[in-house]
């Protein structure tokens, strides 16, 4: 066997001149990307690079415009999921696929080809079962999809691929849903695999997971390659300038913290979620004007529901909760609205913003009821327009004119075109959750400036989030939140990472 | 964009006020016919159908005889008369009840036009009314009826409570009780005229309910279908049943529309046509009594017989009194005869028929 | 060369014609097949239903006759559609308000001054049509009770009501017992423009720019457009949805009554059979062709009405069976559907896209 033989032999994919547009975005633009056997390749960019693209066309879901496509070296035609699935490719979705009704058994052989009429349960048990015990990926088989957590459910898409013996795993933003403590457990399935000579392309834009978790790593920034590096020869501060464009701003600047008067105010609130269970357990917080109280906790503690309480969207069974000193327990969306209460919901997508709308009316839902918007019930679409132009400007929302429809917007330009709008509508208090979730490092720096801003020019600010990075950064007040509990409140500048960490997991009693 | 969508509307409008009105034009003697249902129902409108053929056949290529079928009555109707109207057909003919007031419009504002319509009242310089007494030989089949039930409860599959439908319902009641003063006729209402389904349901609904005939007041021959199917006997209408249905159909009051059809058609080409409301019976030979199903016994057949022919003669006046209501008070009575009218807008059921004139 | 499908970013109004337009032509295309298949020469066909339809003054004043309650009710329905209530109770909300203003045809001329009558007819059959249609929006609204289901049935429950009264208590006494009530008083009768098209056209001409008015440059349509999309948005957007749902429900509602209320006082002047010939259902097929535009509903109905009237002359001149026009009907609205698909994208060749995408301004990747 010669050395080039061998090479080739190596070489599991090849991609070459890949490109896919969508209207107005030419998502790939000529990218190339080598995948060799037993390796694990970062993908790094902002929101809007080209990343889930690439890989989409990988896993068979989107065709791309030209280029082709080997594995193996042989010349691959992938039009389906089913076809990457017979090639050995499979991928993890960041919006997970699984069937809520039905079973982990079930959703691993869904799909199956070949699977006989009557499968054998009994033998796909055994099968899910030591696939779990191999690669540490602990599910119970019996289990209803709907039942698990998010990091379970991940599981399960992970197990779904081993399942089908994929030998090229992609995994699309894998931690942008899990806890620390799961990130790692990740980290460690991926090295097992890794070991047994799979092969995986992981999607991400956080430096310290491409640091723990790659082998090499390619950097691309609208649609084209920037740049190709071994992990080890390159350094976060590097990465992310490749990726940005630029240098980053680490740290933020801030006016020294000086609260005035109260603008929320919750004592014992409590209230309930979908399934009626108790989500809220007697909540008290008080937030000055001039003041960001972030509310710590690891997703689903009862944040979203703290925030739809506040809002008027979400009953409140017990307590009370006043706005700028005015009792508002159980108020309507609308007279909170009306009493200067913005809010950057939890889910943009469906909440947020109405996807078939263009830019310009999202920006304008608060602002439509009254003039220069409307008058007398008539709207006055080129105030519309103009409001529409300032803001794209001033918060640098990225869209190629303000009637296009926001669901083709990326969905860092969503969350912006959100937050113009609530920042524009507010006078005295900001509820955001969540607001850098799944955004580059661009946006997330112009989102956090953003809240800095509003308190600084006397807005209360409560910000819910579980990037404790962020929170210590931003935040002047920490609440940690779990299971519908405050467990403590304290200054940021007192806050350690190691004791915010116990007490989102619960792992230490409450303090208040 | 939007002007374009402007421009269409305003162009619309236009049209809409500015109606330009075609000429008519003439045409050779064209005869129109609109039907209430398709000619393959072997009911009403089969009769019809094969009316029209049969002039067509007497008169050959001096007329034109067309037709449309499944006219909904109503507006609808309007349209489509309207439409033979100024296509230049010379006389229409419109065969449901329904089309009354329809065609009365239409026979405003085509004076040259010969408008006929059955079954209704209305009359116009050009437009006539025509219908039969059906009652006669309805009355003759109540005879077999009464004579051949032996659960003394017969069926009747009934379309509208209009008076068309009601006369026959009567007339059919007063033969079955002139021999069988036990027996009662049920009634089934289905409101449509052509709709098999429906039909089928009411009558398998009566024989569940223990009647041993039916009789019917439908377009098709789906009632008759399903008493055969049980076993039960039953009685026809409109076309002659027993010989699409079989035996088991004893008789069917029956129409003959070709004798009218070609004499007012011949009538309108000669240019002696004059408005008119024919209502004629069995004398004039527009209505009859169709075969009688060998099933039915010698002396009942000649009781019947014996009936037919004083109706003929005319020494069997079915329309003379005394005539009961189902209370049992006496509406007609002995010695006075039904007037026209009456008969015309009559709306209540004489003794012996269980139901109600909604 | 190769093609692909590229999702829309905004609509275009030219789409929104030429697609049912050209959809429009593949149906005929398709019934022509038919039509050869059945002996029939298609151009002598659709020339005998075009003229038919549009073909004179008398012909195009009867397509108007069908076309004013498909333009109404098509509003209406468009309306309920837009909110994703999917309405299918025109066709009862039809015949209510036909009750309702022949009610007060027939009962109100002994007290209320004449010139008065007709428009209390209309305005009471508005109502009487937003009541019907108020019930499964309450239904729905208060105890989230499928509407689809409740607007079908309550169209049986109208039919029955207005026949019980034409064959019961409202039966003409003069009519010889016949069913049917009495004529109308002269009073009542809605004037004519020509032929039988009466000025119900006008009203349902104002009404289609007014409902477009409404829906596009009002604070009430941005809502009605926002809770169409999410109830989640709208309600977190301090939009209380119930309340302009059940509003905007008994407007759909008024809009199928008035098409009922100007058939009894400008077709059939009495409440009489054939009232109901599916001119609500029909209607979904409009609202569905007009993409719910409201401007659009006005040609598209007149072409629904072509298609009915000429659909005649398929039988009175081609001498084919009834049934034939009715395939034709429904063979129009598989290319309308597919034809829908091309207004929400639109086909590229593979490389031109990737070049004009190339000269857009930046954008997020979708």
């Amino acid at each position: 066997m010669t050395e080039s033989t061998r090479e080739n032999a190596e070489l599991l994919v090849e991609m070459k001149g890949i490109r896919k547009s969508f209207p107005g975005v030419q998502a790939s633009d000529d990218v190339a990307l080598v995948l060799r056997k037993g390796e694990v390749l970062a993908l790094l960019g902002e929101n809007g690079a080209g990343k889930s693209t690439l890989m989409n066309i990988l896993a068979g879901l989107y065709r791309p415009d030209s280029g082709e496509i080997r594995i193996r070296g042989k010349l691959a035609r992938i039009a389906s999921p089913r076809d990457a699935s017979a090639l050995g490719v499979g991928m993890v979705h960041q919006n997970f696929m699984l069937v809520d009704s039905m079973t982990v058994a079930e959703n691993v052989v869904l799909g199956i080809p070949k699977l006989p009429f009557v499968p054998n349960a009994a033998r796909i048990r055994r099968e899910i079962l030591e696939l779990s015990e191999r690669y540490n990926l602990k599910v119970e088989p019996e289990a209803f999809v709907w039942q698990l957590s998010v990091g379970e459910q991940q599981r399960v898409e992970i197990l779904k691929l081993l399942y089908r013996k994929a030998e090229i795993l992609i995994l699309d933003e894998p931690t942008a849903v899990l806890t620390p403590q799961e990130s790692k457990e990740l980290n460690a399935v991926v090295k097992l695999m890794q070991a047994e000579g799979k092969s995986a392309v992981f999607i991400t834009h956080k430096m310290d997971e491409v640091m723990s978790f790659s082998d090499r790593v390619m950097v691309l920034r609208k649609g084209k390659v920037v740049a190709e590096k071994l992990t080890r020869d390159t350094d976060p501060r590097d990465l992310a300038r490749l990726m940005v464009g630029r240098e980053i701003l680490f740290c933020i600047d801030k006016r020294p913290f000086e609260p005035k008067g109260l603008v929320l105010e919750l004592s014992g609130v409590e209230a309930l979620n979908e399934r009626g269970l108790p989500a809220l357990r007697g909540v008290d917080l008080r937030l000055r004007s001039g003041e960001i109280l972030g509310i710590a906790g690891v997703a689903g503690n009862g944040q979203r529901e703290l925030a739809e309480t506040i809002t008027g969207l979400r009953p409140t069974t017990a307590g009370a909760i006043s706005i700028n000193c005015v009792d508002s327990t159980n108020a309507s969306p609308m007279s909170v609205i009306r009493r200067g209460v913005g809010h950057v919901p939890q889910d943009r997508v469906a909440v947020g913003v109405v996807g078939d709308m263009s830019v310009s009316d999202n920006l304008a839902m608060k602002a439509y009821r009254s003039a220069p918007l409307a008058s007398g019930g008539v709207l006055r679409p080129k105030r519309f327009l103009e409001l529409a132009k300032r803001m794209i400007e001033a918060f640098k929302i990225a869209t190629p004119s303000p009637s296009t429809r926001t669901k083709f917007l990326s969905g860092g330009n969503i969350q912006k075109t959100i937050l113009a709008r609530e920042i524009e509508a507010c006078s005295s208090l900001l509820i955001a959750v969540y607001p850098s979730r799944g955004l580059d490092i661009g946006a997330t720096e112009a989102v956090r400036k953003e809240l800095v801003a509003q308190r600084d020019a006397g807005l209360g600010v409560l910000l819910v989030s579980e990037d404790l990075e962020e929170l210590a950064q931003v935040a002047d007040t920490i609440a940690v939140m779990f299971e519908g509990r405050i467990m403590a409140v304290m200054p940021a500048c007192d806050a350690e990472a190691e004791r915010l960490g116990l007490l989102m997991s619960g792992a230490i009693p409450a303090e208040v | 964009m939007k002007k374009t969508l402007f421009a269409v509307m305003i162009v619309l409008l236009a049209l809409a006020v500015a109606l330009p009105v075609a000429a008519q034009k003439a045409a050779p003697f064209k005869v129109a016919f609109i039907y209430i249902g398709p000619p393959g129902d072997l009911g009403w409108t089969y009769e019809h159908d094969r009316a029209r053929k049969a002039v067509a056949a007497d008169l050959g290529d001096k007329v034109k005889l067309d037709f449309i079928e499944n006219v909904p009555e109503g507006p609808d109707a309007e349209r489509i008369i309207r439409q033979y109207a100024q296509d230049g057909y010379n006389m229409i003919f419109a065969t449901s009840f329904g089309y009354m007031d329809p065609m009365f419009n239409v026979a405003k504002e085509f004076p040259k036009v010969y408008f006929e319509h059955c079954s209704g009242y209305k009359t116009a310089p050009n437009m006539a009314t025509y219908f039969g007494w059906i009652e006669e030989p309805r009355y003759l089949s109540g005879i077999i009826a009464g004579k051949m039930s032996k659960a003394n409860k017969i069926g009747y599959v009934a379309a509208f409570p209009i008076p068309e439908v009601v006369r026959g319902i009567n007339w059919f009641t007063l033969g079955v009780r002139s021999v069988n003063p036990k027996a009662t006729v049920n009634v089934v209402w289905t409101n449509t005229w052509y709709d098999p389904v429906k039909e089928r349901e009411a009558a398998v609904a009566l024989l569940d309910s223990g009647v041993d005939i039916i009789a019917q007041h439908q377009d098709t021959t789906e009632p008759q279908k399903a008493a055969k199917e049980r076993g039960k006997l039953s009685i026809g209408y409109d076309s002659d049943m027993g010989k699409i249905v079989g035996d088991t159909v004893l008789t069917s009051p029956v129409w003959n529309w070709s004798v009218y059809y070609k004499q007012t058609i011949q009538a309108a080409m000669a240019g002696t046509w004059k408005s008119h409301g024919y209502w004629e019976g069995m004398k004039a030979g527009v209505v009859q009594l169709g075969t009688i199903s060998p099933k039915v016994p010698k002396d009942v057949a000649g009781l019947v017989d014996a009936a037919s022919k004083k109706i003929l003669a005319g020494t069997l006046n079915v329309f003379a009194g005394p005539i009961k209501d189902q209370s049992g008070a006496v509406k007609v009575p002995a010695g006075t005869t039904i007037s026209v009218d009456d008969r015309a807008g009559m709306d209540w059921f004489v003794e012996g028929v269980v139901g109600k004139v909604k | 060369m190769r093609l692909h499908f590229e999702k829309r970013k905004s609509l275009s109004i030219g789409a929104l014609f030429l697609v049912p337009a050209i959809s429009f032509l593949a149906s005929l295309l398709l019934t022509g097949l038919l039509l050869v298949a059945f002996g029939a020469d298609p151009m002598a066909t659709y020339a005998a239903m075009l003229k038919g339809a549009f073909g004179s003054g008398r012909a195009f004043t009867e397509t108007l006759v069908k076309a004013v309650p498909l333009m109404l009710t098509g509003l209406g329905v468009g309306l309920a559609f837009k909110l994703r209530f999917w309405n299918i109770g025109a066709e009862g909300q039809l015949v209510v308000a036909g009750v309702a203003a022949s009610w007060v045809a027939l009962f109100w001329n002994s007290w209320m001054p004449p010139f008065l009558l007709l428009p209390a007819a209309l305005l009471v059959g508005c109502m009487a049509g937003a009541l019907w249609a108020g019930i499964p929006a309450l239904l729905k609204t208060s105890l989230k009770v499928d509407e689809t289901l409740v607007t079908l049935m309550l169209n049986y429950v109208a039919i029955l009501f207005a026949e019980s009264l034409y064959y019961g208590p409202w039966r003409d006494p003069k009519g010889f017992g016949f069913p049917g009530s009495a004529p109308f008083p002269d009073s009542v009768l809605l004037p004519h423009i020509a032929g039988r098209a009466h000025i119900g056209l006008y009203f349902a001409i104002a009404l289609a720019l007014i409902l477009w008015f409404l829906i596009n440059r009002t604070r009430w349509g941005f809502e009605l457009k926002i809770i169409g999309s999410s109830h989640k948005a709208a309600r977190y957007q301090g939009i209380s949805v119930e309340r302009k749902i059940l509003a905007a429900i008994l407007l759909s509602g008024a809009l199928c009554g008035l098409a009922g209320a100007t058939e009894v006082t400008g077709i059939s002047h009495r409440l009489q059979q054939g009232l109901s010939v599916g001119y609500g259902y029909t209607a979904i097929i409009v609202a569905w062709m007009s993409q719910l535009n409201p401007l659009a509903v006005v040609p598209v109905s007149i072409l629904m009405a072509g298609l009915l009237v000429g659909g005649d002359q398929v039988q009175m001149k081609m001498g084919l069976p009834a049934a034939m026009s009715l395939v034709m009907q429904g063979m129009i609205l598989f290319p309308m559907l597919a034809g829908s698909l091309f207004t929400e994208f639109r086909i590229r060749r593979a490389g031109k896209a990737a070049k004009d995408a190339q000269t857009m301004a930046p954008g997020g990747a979708a």
